[in-house]
């Protein structure tokens, strides 16, 4: 048996009987390289009650090269792609050692969760939306954690949590007071204020006359 | 921190010396790229890096670093010194005078690693072998290195690196030196010229680099009053934190290894090793640092040839 499979099965052997891990490991088609990881959000941040799940690819050369990673889970996220899930985190690029293995790798992906990295982000918009307003950032990775990863929604808000819509407002991270003000309801809208970063402090410094412009481009 | 008197096993040689240029793999350095036509040849459409993510510049970079050091194996067989002197001829003159100088004190042969930043690891991991075919009493040898060896996994396992993590390549390294007394199939046991192809197939070659790695790596942290304070960033170097130097640096394929690792390598397993600095900076010799941890500080030393950024294997021509 090649080194790589020999070692893939032992680290999904060893996956499945560590009962206290929260982290799980599953085949997703035939091939024992392509797998699906998934880890519940962690406690106390805005992904908290969502359930995660990760597409991982083994290359040739594992366990020497790192494996490959991205959410499946759209995850609002510096440090994830809003649109395509890619991760920017060191061990899975050059800090990649053959010490690690699947399941220390996911864990290490849940604690991104914990302590995102906006100054060296894989998603350029999402981290400004952290760094301009935490607060605001927040309730939009609770409502996609809601919407994408079967998250609880958001706390002591009523009538908000049915969740059977999409708020496009609320997963763009802008207010619906902020986006009302331009009134024609539609996607191009909320794109043009969400490129301009039409948050928080923000909004101060963007004239309509800003806002028009950006919508006729 | 450095000369307090509480470490007095730390040698004066985990210093790096300070006139030692800083560079790397001059013997690898890469081609100039021209950009567009590389970009081609990596199916990227764009030709602006701009509005390529984090992730696809690091692809590229470790495809042209692929690329970019084919012909050389990972470790070559036995060339003359003279082949060195040819990479000099229109450098500083005192490194054509240090290779003479070599050749006279009779390293007349040097067997060469690929600039891949694993090579002092793959060189000593491929010395040390040898030093075992080549020994007068094989089955003592092999017999001492194994039970050594054995030991190792205690001290991985007390670093808390997981068992599933380092037996096979536990398994393939000691697998390679039990055949040096134990026939194979067909009745052959290794010898020198089986080991060069042993240590050219990258499967088992990269498993001892990286057991040699994960080795060093524990006996840094479980010695870290000997090795803190002489612990920096491979490219800054600032000081860096211990732990994350092992898991960063050490533990990493790929990235260089100093005086640090080489004094914790060679405590590891127990071995006398000579490092000879063909850096230009003398012209009349050439420095040799030593490390001396067998228990007979008198056992021949495995030579090391360093150019600053790489290292190669030094041999006398036998008697």
């Amino acid at each position: 048996m090649d080194a790589r499979l020999r070692r893939v099965n032992k680290e999904i052997a060893d996956c499945k009987n560590d009962k206290t891990s929260q982290i799980k490991i599953e085949l997703i088609d035939e091939s024992p390289f392509h797998l699906k990881g998934s880890f519940p959000g962690p406690e106390g941040t805005p992904y908290e009650g969502g359930y995660f799940e990760v597409d991982i690819v083994i290359p040739e050369s594992y366990p020497f090269q790192p494996v490959k990673m991205k959410f499946i889970t759209k995850v609002y996220h510096p440090n994830v792609s809003s649109a395509s899930g890619a991760i920017c985190l060191d061990i899975l690029k050059d800090a990649w050692s053959p010490v690690l293995t699947l399941k220390s790798t996911l864990i290490s992906l849940q604690s991104l969760l914990c302590s995102p990295e906006p100054n060296d982000p894989q998603d350029a918009e999402v981290a400004k939306h952290y760094m301009t307003s935490k607060s605001s950032f927040d309730d939009t990775a609770v409502y996609w954690t809601q919407v994408y990863a079967g998250g609880p929604g958001p706390k002591d808000k009523k009538g908000k949590g049915s969740g059977k819509e999409r708020d496009e407002v609320a997963i763009a991270g802008l207010e619906k007071a902020h986006v009302d003000r331009f009134e024609q309801w539609d996607s191009k809208e909320i794109d043009a204020l969400r490129r301009l970063n039409y948050r928080g402090p923000n909004i101060a410094q963007i004239s309509d006359d800003r806002v028009v412009e950006e919508l006729l481009k | 921190m450095a000369d307090t008197p509480k470490t007095p096993s730390t040698p004066q040689n985990l210093r790096r010396p300070k006139e030692l240029p800083l560079d790397s793999d001059a013997e690898d350095e890469l081609p100039p790229l021209e950009l567009p036509s590389a970009n081609g040849l990596l199916n990227f459409d764009s030709d602006d890096f701009s509005n390529l993510t984090p992730a696809q510049i690091y692809e590229m970079n470790q495809k042209l670093l692929n690329d970019s050091v084919p012909t050389r194996p990972l470790i070559d067989i036995l060339a003359p010194m003279s082949t060195l002197l040819s990479e000099y001829e229109n450098g500083s003159p005192s490194f054509l005078k240090q290779i003479d100088w070599l050749i006279k004190q009779g390293f007349d042969r040097v067997r060469r690693t690929r600039g891949d930043g694993d090579c002092f690891y793959r060189s000593l991991g491929f010395a040390y072998v040898e030093s075992l075919i080549n020994s007068q009493d094989r089955e003592f040898a092999v017999a001492s290195s194994l039970s050594m060896l054995s030991s190792t996994k205690d001290t991985l396992d007390k670093a808390g690196i997981e068992r599933l993590v380092y037996e096979d390549f536990y398994d393939e390294f000691t697998f390679l030196i039990e055949s040096i007394t134990r026939p194979d199939p067909q009745g052959l046991v290794l010898n020198s010229d089986r080991l060069l192809s042993a240590f050219q197939s990258p499967e088992t070659s990269n498993a001892i680099v990286i057991y040699l790695r994960f080795l060093t790596s524990a006996q840094i942290r479980l010695n870290r009053e000997d090795f803190e304070g002489f612990v920096v960033h491979p490219d800054t170097k600032d000081p860096m934190d211990l732990d994350s130097f092992c898991a960063n640096v050490v533990q990493a394929m790929g990235k260089e290894a100093d005086n640090v690792e080489i004094e914790a390598l060679c405590r590891a397993l127990q071995l006398n090793v000579d490092v000879a600095y063909l850096n230009g900076v003398r012209e009349d010799g050439v420095d040799f640092i030593t490390f001396r941890n067998d228990s007979n500080s008198q056992a021949p030393p495995l030579i090391l040839l360093y150019r600053p950024g790489h290292y190669d294997i030094l041999a006398k021509h036998s008697t």
